[in-house]
């Protein structure tokens, strides 16, 4: 096996609790959240009108002309894109761009211009769908969009695999770079799910939180006893990606080394999650990484708040962790953010990256009441701060059953 | 405001140009509005023209006086045939 390594050298978000990591971390850390009352369109008819909203405004980044080529799930991705490359202080036109590639998980694609154009075709009963319909709508269009922005010839690829898409884009990125194809990779994860039609199907399936009546933020409880489901959020994240000595050669910062991946399928059911198969993917990581259980120093879980999701996973953790996971910190930020679906892997892992490098443990929040089936530390109600982290782990678990596990680790990493 | 100047006003609007880029003469591919643009650019004709297009766009339509006609074409075959218009076939649009 060769011995090339990865270096993360550009983190970007468009989140529901910031644009930039900064914002992103500074609320993280003070327990904010992003899950709001939602004012979209029909919302009077749905059951659960909450959501983490992105607050992103397309018309602050592009044109008129560019806006129509570009469902809301391409803009966030774009901009989040711009972040990590800039942040990488990466100049792509310099690149090798044969040996640069593209890696984006998404769950639903344009989802918003999939819903607008059956509402013209089944509601308006009308024949003027969009041109752009198909093209805004695809599911790999955000990923085609950040390739014709940069001209990035090698592999441009979307993964779909439900809730671990954006994990499982920078895994498969980073094994790319390991294995020789490509030095560069841009990956993440990118969702815009907040639509009527969309919340309405997510709510049929009878997976989504109550509203807090008196606090809708505080609607998403993960591994409390009092949990009543997921709550939706948008956004994208982006890393960009490099092979150690690229990286190192240009002088450029490293954040840290992704050094585990690993994956598994539960096949049991469509929804069901099972403790082997989440025990196992985080087996695979530890395993690609070359670690010991023993050497993670923080879990970012999955943490969804659904009542299987959150049990299985402790489970898990205890079953990879032993008699340690009581004293491993694992928190669930979907507290604050909210579930971005096919960017929630993605948003995780880089902040479970932003992290590590910031010695913060960010909460769990609205866990005042722990579940006696979740009895790990989930570093309820309050961010710990100094903290020295050296490895962290990044759960995601998926509809479908792809379970996909990150590790990314401080050595090495410099300023 | 007649056709021209409605039809330059969209274009300006849709297409970010300027009023100089817009001129009767200008061809529409170096406007930036290509094929799939130009059957978007007729959904906004017939709102603002209260036009009803039965077809897609002929496509022999190059500059932007080429579009002008076509629109003043329209405009006279609809006032021939009231009640073929398209207020009442785009209702809720």
């Amino acid at each position: 096996m060769s011995t090339r390594r990865v270096a993360v050298t550009g983190l970007g978000v468009v989140a529901p609790l910031g644009h930039s990591i900064e914002e992103l971390c500074a609320n993280l850390a003070a327990g904010r959240s992003g899950i709001r009352k939602l004012d979209i369109p029909l919302w009077e008819a749905l059951r659960s009108p909450i959501g983490a909203s992105a607050g992103f405004r397309g018309d602050a980044h592009f044109d008129a002309p560019r806006l129509r080529m570009l469902d809301r799930v391409s803009q966030m991705a774009l901009v989040a894109a711009a972040q990590a490359v800039a942040d990488a202080n990466l100049d792509l036109g310099i690149e090798d761009r044969d040996r640069c590639g593209v890696s984006v998980g998404s769950g639903m694609g344009g989802a918003e211009s999939t819903d607008e154009g059956y509402h013209i075709i089944y509601a308006e009963r009308s024949d003027r769908v969009k041109p752009y319909t198909v093209l805004t709508s695809m599911t790999n269009a955000a990923a085609s969009w950040i390739g014709i922005e940069y001209g990035i010839t090698g592999p441009n690829l979307t993964y779909s695999t439900a809730c671990s898409s954006g994990a499982v884009a920078v895994g498969e990125a980073a094994r790319r770079i390991k294995s020789g194809d490509v030095d560069v990779m841009l990956a993440g994860g990118a969702e815009a799910p907040l639509t009527f039609g969309v919340l309405r199907a997510w709510e049929a399936m009878r997976t989504i939180a109550s509203p807090d009546p008196q606090d809708p933020s505080a609607s998403c409880r993960p591994f409390a006893r009092n949990r009543t489901g997921l709550v939706l959020g948008e956004g994208a994240a982006f890393v960009a990606l490099e092979e150690w000595d690229h990286a190192t050669a240009r002088g450029a910062r490293i954040h840290a080394e992704l050094t585990g991946y690993g994956l598994t399928t539960d096949t049991a059911h469509i929804t069901r999650p099972t403790v082997a198969g989440q025990a196992g993917a985080m087996r695979a990581a530890l395993r690609s990484a070359g670690l010991d259980h023993g050497a993670v120093d923080y879990v970012n879980a999955h943490g969804t708040a659904t009542l299987q999701n959150d049990a299985v996973e402790t489970a898990a953790i205890k079953e990879v962790f032993g008699a340690r996971a009581y004293a491993l910190p694992v928190s669930s930020t979907k507290s604050m953010h909210g579930h971005l679906l096919g960017a929630a892997g993605a948003l995780e892992f880089v902040i479970a990256v932003a992290s590590m490098e910031r010695g913060i443990v960010p909460p769990t929040m609205h866990l005042d009441l722990p579940d006696p089936a979740c009895d790990l530390d989930y570093v309820p109600e309050r961010a710990r701060t100094g903290v020295n982290l050296s490895a962290v782990m990044s759960n995601s678990f998926a509809f479908g059953g792809t379970n996909a596990v990150l590790i990314a680790e401080a050595r090495g990493a410099r300023r | 405001m007649n056709t021209l100047e409605t039809l330059q006003d969209i274009l300006i609007e849709e297409f970010n140009l300027t009023r100089e880029r817009v001129a009767p003469d200008a061809e529409l591919a170096a406007l930036g509005v290509d094929s799939l643009d130009l059957l978007e650019l007729m959904f906004k004709i017939e709102d603002r023209y209260k036009l009803a297009i039965r077809d897609d766009a002929p496509n022999d339509l190059t500059t932007v006086r080429d579009v002008v006609r076509f629109i003043d074409r329209l405009l006279a075959a609809q006032q021939k045939a009231p009640g073929s218009g398209g207020a009442d076939r785009h209702a809720s649009s």
